[in-house]
């Protein structure tokens, strides 16, 4: 059975059905796109339990659950499709994000088609990213994701959604352009022309050092506007500001993740002397993602735009943990995308259910909710101290681990990086004291605690960062083989950092 | 019976139609010299099967193709046409000229 | 027993689960918080058993045990127990406070709102206090170090309807957080040369000498976990949390800031007693924190007038002690202060717990004269203050001679200045007691108010007094805590040595000073007249102001934080306004300008051209669509004619 195909196309087809149900018929449409996520997830759990991780091996790229078919054969390209320890678990975070973020937009009211037909086919873009494995199809997948989220931030986001929008298109635009240049050089570089990943990992050795560093740069353009690295990042807040809560929660949650998830896939294995090359300047971006997206955060009054410069900080410990090229580091950074995805999913959730009620989020507004909303309150400050590292939570043991394995190779950056958990911690709790704590706002007096369907959709996100916190083997057993195996690919290169 | 009758039965059917096709104000009338140009055309079609290619056949499956899709085609027309009657409440010809430039 | 040791963490952990999500009502009504008691009576009974098997030798020590957690590359994390006789120790002062505590709770919190959920906050933090003593990887220390920061936090922060408390909680949490950093830190550096954090493997690596790592390793490790120490421990300068951590529910105060995650950094010190020895400069600095530490602190004692943060002061104080005594060499006479101390400050803020819920103010110059009201609190609070005092053959007697021994073989001025600290520490302590309990009442209807607490209250307080006098006695006698608290065999034989080698004369010492001590505060507040301790307050104005304002450290970290919000604010400003403006958004502009041009271009040279070809076309086609009426016939005659000249063409060519 194609499972992988099966994940990625399984919302298309709800997709489809969406566009037969009468548009008033709001509530039918809205049950089978959460069916068709909740399909999708269950797909991915199936894949999930054939996926053996023992099975990686040190030649390039060990994938499973392969599917390659002809497409346009002309140009050597495959519709190619497979997994391994470290894609699979980010397609298993796509469709549980995805299937949150859909039942919580159960509560959009205007254009519900229109939205979950958006939102679906979103999904279908993100999972293919994770699982393509042919250049052309990666391509194509990117850039299906963009669409759908202009739209989704066009007409159901904030006050300057247009603004925004028509930002984050053609940013994301500009840098896709570049990939899309790198990756033909790459296609005409490698002999016989192929856009078979790979392929071009095995055949790097061909590829001269200055060319890989031009093809890593153009390359880098595409994927850094995605993490966001600096100073790439100033769509971000603005988009998940004016973002819808469900589509926030994807934003954040997984399409940063393709950015860092490229930079391991495509960069690393295929233009490793080009990634070489580039690691002194990696740090330093890591570095100031860190310390300066957690400075800015703690400058924000709106709480959304806070969680949004978190999600800048906490993507430069993904690329701090990355810059180690050691196990220890590949598997923090692999780890910190899923539980960054998990933790700041639920914070934009979270974020959404006080804005629905209250109409603001600015902090300085509430006040003493504690005891007025005590599940809100207790599930909110749980996930900030997950988000700010706590340990037993999942957040800890990720960025322990990214800070594990770059402390060796980058000391200075590494050290200078850890003041970044302090202003993470200063940031979270005071947002924690202005809400929740100190005299109850008498303007709040009537705010009624979470609902039914915000609570379906945040508490798998919650019982998972509980959960991977504790136990954080049921992931890092997924990954560990492929990501010790990644590591030792390139054993001439790297010597430097090891 | 040569292939020049045959021809000339074909000849005449199609210029029959094509007055009929040409002068007639009802389009249902039109459509029926339509189809008598489309039967001429058959004639010849199997004439020319028959005395040129006798072993072959693809005359006669192009000429079976050709009814079917004139059977295809005259119910797209009457459809047409009973569209044109509900909204026009006609069905000559000469009232209909939607399609002036 | 000892192989069940991880169910004394687990079992409470699991309770506060229970507690928190097992039942709706929230009040003194629901039951569940003695399900908590319960389970740390349990915890404290297996403790106690855990403590008699590893004193009689039955149990062997160090018990070890770990189960893996989690891969990472070749490395695996564990998580297990590692018990020796320090954690043994601990264990026991640990799980007492905790069981008396909770016990003294049920009184004092029983018209809470908030009833159960405080219970089940007790019982996490006693969980992860717990799994912090056990562990035996240093990971999960920190992990439970962590955890025990975000219990202190909510417990902090349980009344956080006011505003001090929620700033307190905050307070407390970022500034011990600041310490983490550098414990952080160095863990990282440690795993960076040593590729494990398992306190059974660690020692070997610094046993092996330079060779193995740099000689500078073993220091920096040692500064970087005394940072984090300092931060839980409250010592110089990261002690400012502690003193308003005392916003928290008294008990709290007694179990989290007095007796039990204030030793903690002690305990971290002691437990990675190997780097420090492998480091004599870290083991320096550990010393001096110590000892700067507590005699700032003991001066600031003097000056405060809450009961609470009179008391805050002297734990800063005491866990000074402990540190100069660790940092000395003396891992045994630390560790000895740090039980005892338990035990003493417990009680003594137990006690302050009963008094304030009699009287219902902090302020000491609101009381006076409550002896009379509440004798058992009184009686018991005078034995705290002697045994904290250091009167003879109390406990902290015993603990605090310990101590000044191992500074006096270390260097004497140090000793010199920590004997004023214990004079000091004699002076503040008797003087809250005199001022709160002795003298006419300062405010009448609050004595008259004022009545002798609950039962449930009291006997805690009996057995603390209890243990405060005689844990010292019973612990020293046969050098029982000695046999099992010692760091590896050289040391007991060097410290046997060392108490040979002491001058006799300097056990009165420390009897002086606690007499020095009583003499002044007594001759101050003692009398019920305080003209003479105004009078001298007027006089050394200076002085008391320089104290109050806690010798300008919170005004620093203030200003640290102000410093780091117009850094943020700064930022956020760049962000926005230079990067996102002019970077980003003047790219877009800039490729507006030029399509604006090009748009011009397009305009009146290439649009000109197409529009005259345009227009051309457009003009043909006017003409020809005359052709066009729209009558299907003529179309189609058209066609036919067309046809008929192609193929009169086409057959006469």
């Amino acid at each position: 059975m194609p499972i992988l195909s099966l994940t990625t196309f399984l919302p298309l087809l709800g997709g489809i059905l969406i566009l037969f149900i009468p548009k008033e018929r709001k509530d039918a449409i809205r049950w089978v796109g959460v069916g068709s996520t909740v399909a999708a997830f269950l797909a991915s759990v199936y894949a999930l339990t054939l996926f053996d991780p023992g099975l990686a091996s040190p030649a390039p790229l060990t994938l499973q659950m392969v599917e390659k078919l002809s497409w346009i054969p002309s140009f050597g390209i495959h519709y190619f499709m497979g997994v391994d320890g470290l894609s699979l678990p980010i397609v298993l975070l796509t469709t549980l994000l995805s299937m949150a973020a859909a039942i919580y937009s159960m509560n959009i009211e205007e254009r519900v088609k229109e939205y979950y037909f958006w939102f679906l086919l979103l999904e279908v873009g993100m999972t293919g990213v994770f699982c393509a494995l042919d250049m052309f199809l990666f391509y194509v997948f990117w850039e299906i994701t963009l669409v759908p989220m202009y739209f989704l931030i066009g007409i159901w986001g904030g006050p300057k959604k247009e603004y925004a929008a028509i930002k984050f298109f053609l940013f994301t635009l500009f840098g896709s352009v570049f990939m899309l240049l790198g990756m033909l050089a790459l296609y005409f570089a490698s002999n016989p022309h192929t856009f078979d990943m790979v392929e071009l990992a095995r055949s790097h050795a061909v590829f001269g050092r200055e060319f890989q560093i031009i093809v890593f740069l153009a390359f880098y353009l595409g994927f850094a506007v995605k993490v966001p690295a600096f100073p790439f990042h100033t769509w971000l807040p603005l988009a998940h500001v004016e973002a819808p809560t469900g589509v926030s929660v994807l934003l954040a949650g997984v399409l940063l993740k393709m950015g860092v998830y490229g930079l391991l896939r495509v960069c690393y294995v295929i233009l490793p002397a080009g990634f070489e090359w580039f690691l002194p300047f990696l740090v330093i971006i890591a570095f100031i993602n860190i310390v300066y997206g957690a400075l800015c955060a703690m400058a924000q009054t709106d709480m959304k735009k806070m969680v949004a410069y978190s999600s800048i900080n906490h993507m430069g410990y993904a690329l701090l943990g990355m810059a180690a090229i050691s196990p220890t580091g590949f598997n923090g950074a692999a780890m910190q995308m899923i539980t960054h995805g998990l933790i700041t999913g639920a914070l934009f959730i979270l974020v959404g259910v006080i804005y629905d009620r209250a109409h603001t989020r600015d902090i300085s507004a509430f006040g003493g909710l504690g005891a007025k909303v005590p599940v809100y309150a207790g599930i909110m400050s749980l996930t900030c101290f997950a988000s700010l590292g706590l340990p037993g939570l999942a957040g800890f043991v990720s960025e322990f681990l990214c800070f594990l394995g770059a402390f060796p190779a980058w000391k200075l950056y590494t050290a200078l990086s850890v003041s970044g958990i302090l202003i993470t911690a200063a940031f979270f709790l005071r947002m924690l004291q202005k809400v929740f704590m100190g005299p109850l706002n008498e303007k709040w007096a009537g705010l009624g605690d979470m609902n039914a369907r915000e609570l379906v959709s945040v508490l798998p996100l919650t019982v998972l960062t509980i959960f991977l916190g504790l136990w954080p083997r049921l992931i890092l057993d997924i990954m560990n083989p492929t990501l010790t195996a990644m590591t030792k690919l390139f054993p001439s290169l790297f010597q430097s950092v090891r | 019976m040569t292939l020049a009758h045959y021809l000339a039965l074909s000849a005449a059917l199609f210029l029959i139609g094509l007055f009929g096709a040409l002068t007639r104000r009802n389009i249902i009338g039109i459509l029926m010299g339509i189809e008598l140009m489309f039967n001429a055309a058959n004639i010849n079609l199997a004439a020319f099967n028959r005395f040129l290619h006798p072993e072959g056949i693809v005359g006669s499956a192009v000429a079976l193709f050709v009814i079917a899709v004139a059977a295809a085609e005259i119910v797209v027309g009457l459809a047409l046409v009973l569209a044109i009657y509900r909204s026009q409440n006609t069905v000559y010809a000469e009232d209909i000229s939607l399609l002036k430039g | 027993m000892i192989k069940h040791v991880h169910w004394i963490a687990l079992l409470p952990l699991i309770a506060s689960v229970v507690i928190l999500l097992g039942s709706r009502d929230n009040t003194e009504k629901s039951r569940l918080p003695l399900l908590g008691v319960a389970v740390m009576g349990w915890c404290l009974l297996h403790s106690l058993l855990i403590l008699a098997g590893v004193l009689s030798g039955r149990a062997e020590v160090p018990f070890y045990r770990t189960l893996p957690w989690f891969e990472f590359g070749g490395f695996e994390m564990t998580l297990g127990v590692l018990i020796d006789g320090t954690a043994a120790f601990m264990l026991v002062v640990v799980t007492l406070v905790s069981f008396l505590v909770q016990v003294y709770s049920l009184g004092y919190m029983h018209a809470d709102p908030r009833f159960k959920r405080y219970f089940a906050y007790l019982s996490f933090f006693s969980a992860s206090m717990l799994g912090l003593v056990i562990s035996s990887n240093l990971m999960a220390l920190f992990a439970c170090w962590e955890l025990v920061g975000v219990s202190s936090y909510l417990l902090i922060g349980f009344w956080f309807e006011g505003d001090a408390p929620a700033y307190a909680g905050k307070k407390a949490f970022i500034t011990t957080k600041l310490g983490d950093l550098g414990f952080f830190v160095g863990l990282l550096l440690l795993f960076a040369y040593a590729q494990t954090f398992d306190l059974k493997m660690l020692p070997l690596h610094f046993q092996m000498g330079p060779g193995h790592m740099p000689a500078w390793v073993p220091t920096a490790v040692g500064v970087l976990l005394l940072c984090g120490a300092a931060g839980k421990s409250a010592q110089v300068p990261l002690f400012v949390w502690l003193p308003d951590a005392m916003e928290g529910p008294t008990p709290v105060s007694a179990l989290i800031h007095a007796a039990t995650m204030v030793a903690a950094g002690v305990y971290l010190v002691a437990r990675t007693y190997f780097i420090y020895q492998a480091a004599p400069m870290a083991l320096e600095a550990v010393a001096w924190v110590g000892l700067i530490t507590a005699a700032l602190a003991a001066t600031m004692a003097v000056a405060a007038y809450d009961i609470k943060r009179v008391l805050a002061f002297s734990t800063v104080s005491q866990l000074g002690f402990m540190m100069l005594g660790l940092g000395v060499g003396g891992y045994t006479s630390g560790l000895f202060h740090l039980t005892t101390h338990g035990c003493f400050k417990a009680l003594l803020f137990l006690c302050a717990g009963s008094v304030i819920h009699a009287v219902h103010t902090n302020d000491m110059r609101q009381m006076g004269g409550l002896s009379k009201k509440m004798p058992e609190t009184f009686i018991t609070m005078l034995i705290g203050a002697f045994a904290i005092a250091g009167f003879p053959f109390l406990s902290g007697w015993f603990s605090k001679e310990a101590i000044l021994h191992d500074v006096y073989r270390f260097s004497p001025a140090m000793w010199c200045a920590a004997l004023a600290t214990a004079a000091l520490t004699a002076f503040y302590m008797f003087r809250l007691v005199f001022l709160t309990f002795l003298g006419i009442s300062r405010d009448h209807p609050r004595w008259e108010h004022a009545g002798e607490s609950p039962p449930v209250m009291t006997v805690p307080l009996w057995i603390l007094a209890a243990l405060s006098i005689f844990a010292g006695l019973a612990l020293e006698h046969n050098g029982i805590f000695a046999g099992a608290v010692c760091f590896g065999p050289a040391a007991a034989a060097e410290g046997a040595e060392a108490v040979a080698h002491a001058p006799n004369w300097l056990a009165w010492g420390a009897v002086g000073a606690f007499a020095l001590g009583l003499a002044a505060a007594w001759r101050l507040y003692g009398t019920g007249d305080l003209s003479l301790a105004s009078s001298l307050k007027r006089s050394l104005a200076g002085v008391f102001d320089i104290l109050e304002d806690r010798y300008g450290f919170d005004r620093f970290f203030l200003a640290l934080v102000r410093a780091s919000d117009s850094l943020a604010a700064a930022l956020y400003w760049f962000d926005s306004n230079i990067i996102d403006a002019i970077f980003v958004d003047g790219w877009a502009l800039a490729t507006r300008a030029l399509a604006e041009v090009q748009r011009f271009f397009d305009d009146f040279f290439v649009d000109g051209a197409v529009d005259g070809v345009g227009a051309l076309t457009r003009d043909g086609g006017l003409g020809l669509s005359r052709l066009m009426a729209g009558k299907v016939q003529e179309y189609l005659l058209f066609v036919a004619l067309a046809v008929s000249l192609f193929a009169t063409f086409i057959m006469t060519r």
